[in-house]
């Protein structure tokens, strides 16, 4: 009964169009006032609790650094380098655009960031070489959302803070489905670009091809600090993100030299105006799952679904498509916040394991974002495109459905994610 | 007067997540040359860097984040980056579309207000305890002075963002000097082949701009649907 007073309250707030973060806190308040005899002065106290953890600071740092990374040149570098070792097949620039998408994600921690960083470059370039507009869009706004399955990860960094799993170990679990993804959106941008027969470029030398590593290898340095520093213990994940932020200014500004250091206040406000906005929901998510905890609902829920008969195998499908739906008017950080906590208990009772559950999830949040009517990727590319946005969602639909097959594949088959982790011992 | 705030704000978060990347990559490297001068037994360097105290980086890094995070939360009222569930929104009658907006925007307002109140009543509480910080031994009161500053900031953002609304009929998502700016740089670089690169946070903003002015559909889908006459004022009569 409560929790259909809380969720009710909740929707039709959010409903209103008021930032998330908002409606949570006020669900909160409302509920605890109405409802309960909990001293309503202790939400004030949770608000400042609430993130005052060190592994949740990796998300601004995070933020930073990509931003850093997007300005100075960084993701020209990448697309040349990827563009110099498959711009000759099949798909050309296309493979290129998901080559450089999965490098790029892999020292940035968001996939719009990607889309933004690879898309902006790439999809002029290839609209002057006679590609399709529909084609390039598709492409990048889909090789994007790599960015949040390759990690670093924020959304993996919000998954673990609510759930409190290992960000380590959720970062590792997440390198080889990323690489398995990435080679699906390759193969099925190869087959489309055949088909359609678009332009090759001419095949690079191997002296062009070492010049063009040469010159990405600042950049490529950047994944072996985030992960290796992770891996071996040299670095916490948010000492590795401030690692990275540092680095990626010192790349930009004075290797590069590619950014003015005059634009550095401007990429410093931006940055905290994005982090900002993420902190504040986490913020009010955690007050949200205080108040779920106190009125004992994930447990409730994890008796009932335990009771009803549904395995592993249905429930993983009931996530994938409630997680799927509210992907649909929801954007990722939001939707984890309020589900993971409800999940998450239900998933272990049903021995799922977490790291796995949590890698899936971000596939699911990646599925999301190319998704409308609330797809941030969609409208980013749309951005760069100028494509409307049921023309872009129509142009994403080759390389949503691989996903949605990758993401099967995932959810029954955890060794997929969980191989690397507990090979390298982290779990 | 209102400018100078605005600076204010702007200048203070900027700095504090600039200032709390450096202090932790000082502290870690900091750590590692700590390290290293014992194994390399270079004692002098031992010694002179273990006379530096650090032990507090962590702490004071988190404070500069939650600062941040309460002023920025403010500033993110003004540039519009708290993002909503709008689709029923923009689906609805502009007559009640507008309505339901100003119900969220003093929904925003009065919930800041309220946790702002909450929180001068809990650091006047602690204030009058010795309460410290563990690491950095900072009266906890000062620290916890972020829960009502930046709350009543931002209802104050909250009501601000009501009042141009409520005059003019515009969200801060909707400033469209932004978004021309960049349709510029993008035909630049569609012109010439030379890429220019694009803020992300710009574009994020960019991309929830368009969300928001016409719920997902595409600028020609919007004008078919919402033809130019109903748009102004909104039914506010």
């Amino acid at each position: 009964m409560n929790a259909a007073i809380i969720f009710g309250l909740l929707v039709v707030l959010m409903l209103t169009g008021m930032p998330v973060s908002i409606a949570l806190g006020l669900t909160v308040l409302t509920f605890l006032f109405t409802m309960t005899q909990v001293p309503i002065e202790s939400v004030a106290l949770k608000l400042f609790t609430g993130i005052e953890k060190f592994e949740i600071m990796a998300i601004p740092f995070f933020i930073l650094a990509g931003n850093f990374l997007t300005h100075g040149g960084v993701a020209r570098r990448m697309i040349a380098f990827a563009s110099s070792m498959v711009g000759h097949w099949y798909g050309g620039l296309g493979l290129a655009a998901v080559v450089a998408c999965a490098l790029f994600a892999a020292v940035s921690g968001s996939s719009p960031a990607t889309v933004v960083a690879i898309g902006s470059i790439l999809l002029p370039a290839m609209v002057k070489q006679g590609f399709p507009v529909r084609f390039g869009t598709g492409v990048v706004a889909s090789a994007g959302g790599l960015g949040i399955l390759i990690p670093p990860s924020i959304v993996m960094v919000m998954y673990a803070v609510s759930t409190n799993s290992s960000v380590g170990a959720l970062f590792i679990a997440g390198i080889i489905p990323g690489i398995v993804l990435g080679t699906m959106l390759g193969i099925t941008t190869w087959w489309r670009a055949r088909r359609g027969n678009y332009p090759r470029l001419p095949k690079a030398s191997w002296a062009k091809r070492i010049k063009a590593f040469r010159e990405s290898m600042w950049g490529l340095f950047l994944i072996l600090i985030v992960m290796g520093g992770i891996y071996t213990g040299i670095f916490t994940p948010t000492e590795a993100a401030a690692m990275s932020a540092v680095y990626a200014f010192v790349v930009s500004i004075f290797v590069y030299r590619d950014m003015p250091l005059s634009q550095v206040p401007r990429v410093l406000l931006d940055s905290a105006n994005m982090s900002a906005m993420l902190l504040y929901i986490i913020t009010n998510a955690v007050l949200f799952s205080f108040l779920l905890t106190h009125e004992n609902i994930p447990q409730a829920l994890a008796e009932w679904l335990v009771e009803t008969g549904l395995g592993p195998i249905g429930f993983l499908a009931v996530v994938n498509i409630l997680l799927l739906l509210a992907g649909n008017i929801m954007e990722p950080s939001s939707i984890i916040l309020i589900t993971a906590p409800i999940l998450f208990p239900v998933a272990t009772r049903l021995g799922i394991d977490p790291i796995h559950f949590g890698v899936m999830i971000t596939v699911n949040m990646e599925i999301g974002m190319i998704t409308p009517p609330v797809g941030l990727n969609l409208y980013v590319a749309s951005g760069i495109s100028r494509m409307g946005m049921s023309e872009t969602t129509v142009a994403c639909f080759p390389w949503l459905i691989t996903m949605l097959v990758f993401l099967m594949v995932l959810t029954y088959w955890p060794a997929l994610s969980l191989w690397l982790p507990r090979t390298l011992g982290m779990m | 007067m209102l400018k100078v705030l605005d600076h204010l704000e702007e200048w203070l978060i900027a700095f504090l997540i600039g200032a709390a990347t450096l202090l932790i990559f000082v502290a870690v490297v900091h750590r590692y040359s700590l390290d290293m001068s014992a194994d390399w037994g270079l004692d002098g360097l031992y010694d002179w860097l273990f006379a530096f105290d650090l032990s507090w980086a962590q702490e004071l890094c988190i404070y500069m984040f939650v600062w941040m995070a309460k002023f920025g939360a403010a500033y993110g009222v003004r540039t519009g980056i708290h993002v909503g569930v709008d689709v029923l929104l923009n689906n609805l009658r502009e007559g009640i579309r507008s309505k339901v907006v100003l119900f969220g925007l003093l929904a925003g307002a009065f919930f800041t207000g309220v946790v702002g109140t909450f929180g001068v009543n809990f650091v006047w509480h602690i204030a009058h305890t010795d309460t410290i910080s563990p690491d950095l031994e900072v009266p906890v009161w000062i620290v916890y002075l972020a829960i009502p500053l930046g709350s009543y900031l931002m209802c104050f953002r909250f009501l601000q963002v009501t009042w141009s609304f409520w005059k003019t009929g515009e969200l801060p998502q909707h400033e469209h000097a932004h978004v021309e700016g960049l349709d510029e740089e993008i035909e630049e670089a569609m012109e010439t082949g030379e890429p220019e690169d694009v803020l992300t946070g710009e574009t994020v903003e960019l991309a929830e701009e368009r969300e928001h002015l016409h719920g997902g559909l595409s600028e020609k889908e919007w004008k078919e649907r919402h033809p130019p006459a109903g748009r102004d004022k909104g039914g506010r009569k």
